[in-house]
């Protein structure tokens, strides 16, 4: 089944576009990420997917329905916000107990477990909590509310190493049990590239990649030796971008399928991957450009 | 029952739930009762002129404060969070009428129960007025309950309302609502000044009769409680 | 911990079959599961699964209804055959190449290969 499902939703403020024309299909009981640079409409698109914002053109359906004013979609869907703001005098322990009345599938167990493991002080005012604690205490929700739909936007700013490892092994090991929609958004690709199925890349309220984690790990290759004959080869690929130094160069070039990988080997040059990173970074400085 | 946890987030706050309201009161009626004892020691004559004159002692309204704040807060500070765990915005709005009726209900007995003491031992054995005065009803108890309610009632959808408003309109609509106030002001001091008559047509009509005076206060609640609805369907939380 | 240079589920397949040769995981006997390979190499169940399913078809492992996965009899011995076959192409080609580049002559290599191999 669909999780969810957008047609050339918009999304205006005034004249900016901060959600343009999105159409997506998201498959349920999978890992997405919901890349793209800061400003680049990612949280718009989520609250909009949330019914905190309407959308100003297209269509979006949400676990099947329209999520706008819908208590069963609503219930089953949880949103942990990197800017989520919490009301004067509320500590970890009271919004907590108010997410455990609200999400129906909410593992009170888990909850306790994860408040140990991430050291949360129960107690304390969360308006005087770190920005890792702060993180930490959207983490306990979005993962206790075993919610179907969980979007983690941001999920682990200020966070430790520790931590972060934490939150990636408990989000694993708890979705190999429980599977469920997640929807992870962050600009640190690298540290979430190995847990992502499938990847939306989001650009200037648009979207740019709409793809399997796997066709673009390996959607590009970089081909390097001496440049002159890198040269040569770069002018019959496609070629992302190129790089001189002395003697030597390195290009970057889509894949096409294990070919330009064949045809560079049979050159003589040196081949290695290009990781989800540095091909999402190659595709929005690109994208950028060209605009 | 998901409006239960708009409910409770209204109460994890205990001081802004029930601490506030009590604590000003009591302030305030401290402060009255310090009034009376003073003036006591003067003689009978300025007794009864601070008898009298207290009809009009606005200290009761010191549970306004903490009733507008309430408002604000609902729609400042537990919207966002509520929109943000997934409650919907009539569960939300369903939750929050029911706070503002729970504390109405509260208060105005509190105040009925202080006006019935308070007329019973002529002002506390001091002759004050703190619960039995003009703006809550110096009728019979049943008048101070039915007005009570109402002027609590109508306070904090008047908070929710502006605050909806500003979340709906911004900063635009802070200063327009000042300028128009002001207009109003001025425009009602200028036809007491210039129009002859004015001034005592605006004397009859705010000495009209009790009914109508809770029929305005109904209507100002009313109007509040339209606009905070209507608009709280078509707030989004940035 | 995987290799980076291929798609993750065939660095995940390559890391059990390294263990196969090994003798880490004797034939007959079960390979992780698949949620156990997501939670210890920090990756995606599907694409674990993924790696796990490429070997089932290529026949190293067997699945066991209700059990999980076994190393198939003869896994090993397959293995060695499939990677002494591609030998040639992933370490003799390159050597070669390299070797060209450097001036060294084939029957030069071969007699480099021989005083190192004692070793």
């Amino acid at each position: 089944m669909t999780a969810i499902e957008t047609r050339n939703l918009t999304k205006r403020f005034g004249d900016v576009a901060a959600v343009e024309d999105v159409t997506l299909d998201l498959t349920e009981n999978r890992v997405h990420g919901l890349l793209g640079r800061n400003g680049a409409g990612k949280t718009t698109l989520m609250k909009l997917l949330t019914a905190q914002l309407f959308p100003t053109a297209g269509q979006m359906r949400v676990l099947g329905e329209d999520p706008r004013e819908n208590v069963p979609v609503l219930s089953q869907t949880c949103f942990i916000q990197e800017s989520q703001k919490y009301p004067d005098g509320f500590r970890p322990r009271d919004v907590l107990s108010i997410a455990s009345g609200l999400y129906p599938h909410w593992d009170e167990q888990l909850a306790r477990d994860l408040v140990g493991e991430f050291r949360l002080p129960q107690k304390r005012a969360i308006k005087k909590l770190s920005r890792g604690q702060l993180s930490a205490v959207g983490i306990v929700i979005g993962l206790a509310s075993r919610a179907p739909l969980t979007f983690f936007d941001e999920p682990y700013l200020g966070l430790d190493v520790v931590a972060r490892r934490l939150f990636f092994d408990r989000l694993l090991a708890d979705f190999a049990e429980h599977p469920r929609t997640v929807i992870l958004s962050t600009h640190h690709i690298d540290e979430v590239a190995n847990l992502l199925e499938h990847v939306v890349l989001l650009d200037e309220g648009r979207v740019v990649i709409d793809e399997e984690a796997e066709t673009l790990q390996s959607a590009a290759i970089e081909v390097s030796g001496r440049a002159e004959e890198v040269r040569e080869f770069a002018a019959h690929g496609d070629v992302m971008r190129i790089q001189e130094i002395g003697g030597l160069a390195t290009a970057t070039v889509h894949a096409c399928e294990g070919r330009a990988e064949q045809a560079a080997r049979a050159a003589g040059l040196q081949v290695a991957p290009v990781s989800l990173q540095e091909y999402i970074v190659h595709r929005t400085t690109h994208a950028t450009s060209s605009s | 029952m998901r409006y239960r946890s708009v409910i409770d987030m209204h109460f994890v706050n205990r001081m802004q739930a029930v601490g506030w309201q009590p604590i000003a009161l009591a302030i305030a009626f401290a402060v009255v009762l310090a009034i009376g004892a003073i003036l006591g020691a003067q003689g009978p004559e300025a007794v009864a002129g601070m008898h009298e004159g207290m009809r009009f002692n606005g200290a009761i309204f010191a549970i306004l404060g903490p009733m507008i704040g309430y408002g604000f807060t609902s729609m400042g500070q537990y919207f966002p969070l509520a929109l943000g765990l997934g409650v919907t915005r009539r569960e939300f709005a369903t939750g929050v009428s029911l706070v503002f009726l729970g504390n109405a209900v509260v208060y105005s007995v509190l105040i009925t129960i202080g006006k019935i003491i308070e007329v019973a031992t002529d002002g506390f054995g001091l002759h004050i007025r703190f619960f039995d005065v003009l703006y809550v009803g110096t009728g019979p108890a049943w008048q101070t309950l039915i007005q009570s309610f109402l002027v609590l009632l109508a306070t904090m959808l008047l908070g929710a309302a502006i605050t909806t408003v500003f979340l709906r309109f911004g900063q635009g609509f802070l200063w327009t609502a000042g300028a128009v106030l002001a207009l109003l002001v001025v425009a009602l001091l200028a036809g007491i000044v210039f129009l002859d008559g004015f001034g005592r047509a605006l004397l009859d009509l705010l000495t009209m009769g009790w009914w109508s005076w809770m029929g305005v206060i109904a209507a100002i609640g009313l109007a509040s409680a339209a606009v905070w609805l209507l608009l709280v369907r078509r707030t989004q939380v940035r | 911990m995987l290799d980076e240079s291929k798609p993750l589920f065939i660095a995940v397949a390559e890391q059990i079959e390294d263990g196969i040769l090994d003798g880490t995981y004797p034939e007959d006997t079960p390979v992780p599961s698949t949620n156990e390979l997501a939670a210890f190499l920090r990756i995606n169940p599907a694409t674990a699964g993924k790696g796990l399913n490429r070997l089932a078809d290529a026949g190293v492992l067997v699945k066991r209804r209700g059990v999980g996965m076994f190393v198939a009899p003869g896994a090993a011995d397959l293995l060695r055959q499939r990677r002494r076959d591609d030998f040639a192409r992933d370490y003799i080609v390159p050597l070669l190449r390299e070797a060209a580049h450097l001036g060294i002559a084939p029957h030069e290599l071969t007699a480099m290969i021989t005083t190192e191999a004692p070793r």
